[in-house]
């Protein structure tokens, strides 16, 4: 089908201006593709997919939403009421909106099971690094943009989520104080926090496309990585992206819809993983809830900020542990790649993708001595990890890597 | 260990930290009793709607109800005669709120009664938290908290709101009524929490179907493209 597109005249008549054809070629039907990809490999094109899917129904909710803490009627507030009528009253506003929080959940499992993905077949290493670290960049922005978005419908969590955030900043000596004021527009999260999040909820996707754009370029540069994790030097090991891979992602994207689909139409809420039961309840500065805890998805992290007495090191060691993920290509100088190749750190990287879910538990519960314990215990293995890789590749007895696949 | 075996164990692990949900329900520490809704059941609705605007609407507002929502909801779909005497001197396009002002329910129960429209989501354990709630009203074991101010489920027990559908020392013979009259409204607000849910869901089978369909034409055409490739 392509080929007969890029037959036609108006074809013709752009790729004399554009060069389209030979970017089509170099990026797509000529561009060569490991064959032994597995289904991991999926995860980085659904992880576009949702970018866009987030752009798109962001770019609807922002033509109703109205960020302003000014009280409407009793604790409701236009913001607050504002999403109330997307869900209530714009044609298929609840659609939109519910794709979008659904989405917000489903980007960070699949961006998570994409770093899985890298983590275990090596794809940090030479000559993967700066693909790995632009990789970090796209997920601090992201943790950003989604933490900036949470604020926006002005629940309880939103407000309180935001000042427990925020807050951190001001543990930082000298400019915490003037960096937390900064964030807030104010000494407390208020309506100005509100104005600058959401147009900061706005400019962060902006800054994502464009990185994940680098993302890409990188990739295609230094080409996929596979399961095995060796170079590719025969032309026979290697298929064309297209159609090969455009198929086999378009099949990941109707399973990985399949689920989404499920949690938007049936399950928006997720049990209150997706959107928290107290975010219903509009924000009061004078009612703190019983447990504040972020979304699931960035617990682990403050897991580990909880973990320390000490509120300068807790914030320190948070900045750390995200921090250390782009140190990870130059921390590990095995040679081998794939972690089906390197019995030590396979089991190291299983109990490490244990650890963070344990994390991720503990961040989200309330907290008891018990917990808390497990989660430091799990903190230590989090930066353990890291480290060891320093020193395993010493004395681990790699396995024989193929010569070809 | 490949992957799919990593797979299962974090998928065991994401069912248990499911199953033991991280933060318990409301109810005081006391299990909720189950409340037999459907949200799809125009009689059981209109009933609790019933029950709010006779009751409820004495201290509560449901304020993003509109009067004119009550006719438009399939599931309620009120005639413009019965809603027109529910709103009284009300815009149509008004929310339902109550005519009790902030500052005498703050001087009669000491704080201002929350609006209803987004109860049922906004409590752990929805509708059977409210359906509880609505018939757990008892004299305090210890009595130290003043009768009809003791909740079952209400955390802290002390609770504000004194017994609404006067449940407290009823006749047996009234329990059937009121228990079907507290499962009716919670049937209500259940619904106006978010009133495209029937939609919502019936919009989803056609969606999970078609992509049932998309997965499995998909899935042949992958097989198809790449059976020559050796792998």
């Amino acid at each position: 089908m392509l080929n007969t597109i890029m037959k036609t005249k108006l074809f013709g008549w752009v790729d004399r201006r554009t060069g389209a054809e030979a970017i089509i070629k170099s990026q797509l039907t000529e561009y060569p593709a490991p064959k032994n990809l597995n289904y991991m490999w999926n995860f980085g094109s659904l992880a576009l997919l949702v970018l866009v899917i987030q752009i798109l129904t962001g770019i609807f909710l922002a033509m109703y939403y109205k960020p302003s803490a000014a009280f409407s009627y009793g604790s409701y507030t236009v913001a607050f009421d504002s999403v109330e009528r997307i869900m209530r009253d714009v044609n298929f506003g609840w659609l939109i909106r519910y794709m979008h929080a659904v989405g917000a959940s489903a980007f960070f499992v699949v961006v998570y099971m994409h770093i899985g993905r890298g983590l275990y077949y090596g794809s940090y290493k030479e000559p993967r690094e700066l693909l790995w670290i632009i990789g970090v960049v796209i997920l601090l922005i992201m943790q950003g943009a989604a933490f900036f978005g949470y604020l926006l419908p002005w629940g309880q969590m939103s407000f309180w989520g935001a000042t427990v955030i925020t807050n951190l900043f001001g543990a930082l000596p000298v400019i915490g104080e003037f960096l937390q004021e900064v964030l807030r527009g104010g000494f407390a999260v208020g309506d100005p926090t509100l104005n600058r999040f959401f147009s900061l909820h706005y400019l962060f996707p902006l800054l994502l496309v464009a990185i994940v754009g680098g993302h890409i370029h990188a990739l295609h540069v230094v080409h996929s990585n596979n399961p095995e994790g060796i170079d590719l030097t025969k032309e026979e090991e290697k298929i064309m992206f297209h159609p090969y891979y455009t198929v086999k992602d378009a099949f990941g994207v109707a399973v990985f819809l399949l689920f989404y689909c499920y949690f938007v139409f049936f399950n928006p809420q997720a049990w209150g993983y997706f959107i928290e039961v107290d975010n219903y309840v509009p924000a009061n500065n004078l009612s703190t809830p019983a447990h504040i805890a972020p979304v699931w998805y960035l617990t682990p992290w403050y897991t580990i900020l909880r973990s320390f007495e000490s509120k300068l090191l807790g914030v320190v060691m948070m900045g750390a542990s995200l921090a250390i993920l782009f140190a990870l290509p130059f921390l590990d100088r095995s040679k081998v790649r794939s972690a089906r190749y390197r019995p030590v750190f396979k089991q190291m990287v299983y109990l490490f993708f244990v650890t963070v879910i344990v994390l991720g538990y503990c961040g989200h519960s309330a907290p008891t001595p018990t917990l808390k314990l497990i989660g430091q215990i799990a903190t230590t293995y989090y930066f353990a990890f890291f480290l060891l890789l320093l020193v395993v590749p010493k004395f681990e007895k790699t396995k024989p890597v193929p010569e070809g696949i | 260990m490949r992957f799919k075996q990593l797979l299962i164990a974090v998928g065991a692990l994401a069912v248990l930290s499911f199953s033991q949900s991280a933060i318990a329900n409301e109810g005081g520490g006391a299990a909720l009793k189950h409340a037999e809704i459907d949200v799809t059941d125009q009689a059981q609705i209109r009933r609790g709607l019933t029950v709010f605007t006779d009751v409820c609407m004495g201290c509560h507002s449901a304020t993003y109800v509109t009067y004119k929502g009550l006719m438009d909801y399939p599931e309620i779909d009120l005639s413009r005669e019965a809603v027109d005497e529910l709103r009284g001197d009300h815009a149509i396009t008004e929310g339902m709120r109550t005519e009790l002002s902030p500052e005498d329910a703050e001087s009669s129960y000491g704080k201002v009664p929350p609006d209803l429209s987004l109860i049922v989501a906004a409590r752990r354990g929805g509708a059977d938290y409210i359906y509880s709630l609505m018939t757990g009203f008892e004299n305090d074991p210890e009595g130290k908290i003043p009768e009809g101010n003791y909740n079952k489920y209400f955390t802290g027990h002390r609770i504000a709101m004194p017994d609404p559908l006067a449940w407290l020392d009823h006749d047996a013979e009234d329990t059937a009524q009121l228990e079907k009259d507290a499962q009716d409204v919670s049937a209500f607000l259940a619904f106006i929490a978010d009133p495209h849910q029937n939609e919502r869901r019936a919009i989803g089978c056609w969606v999970m179907g078609f992509l049932l369909l998309l997965v499995l034409v998909l899935w042949r055409l992958k097989v198809e493209v790449w059976k020559d490739v050796k792998h």
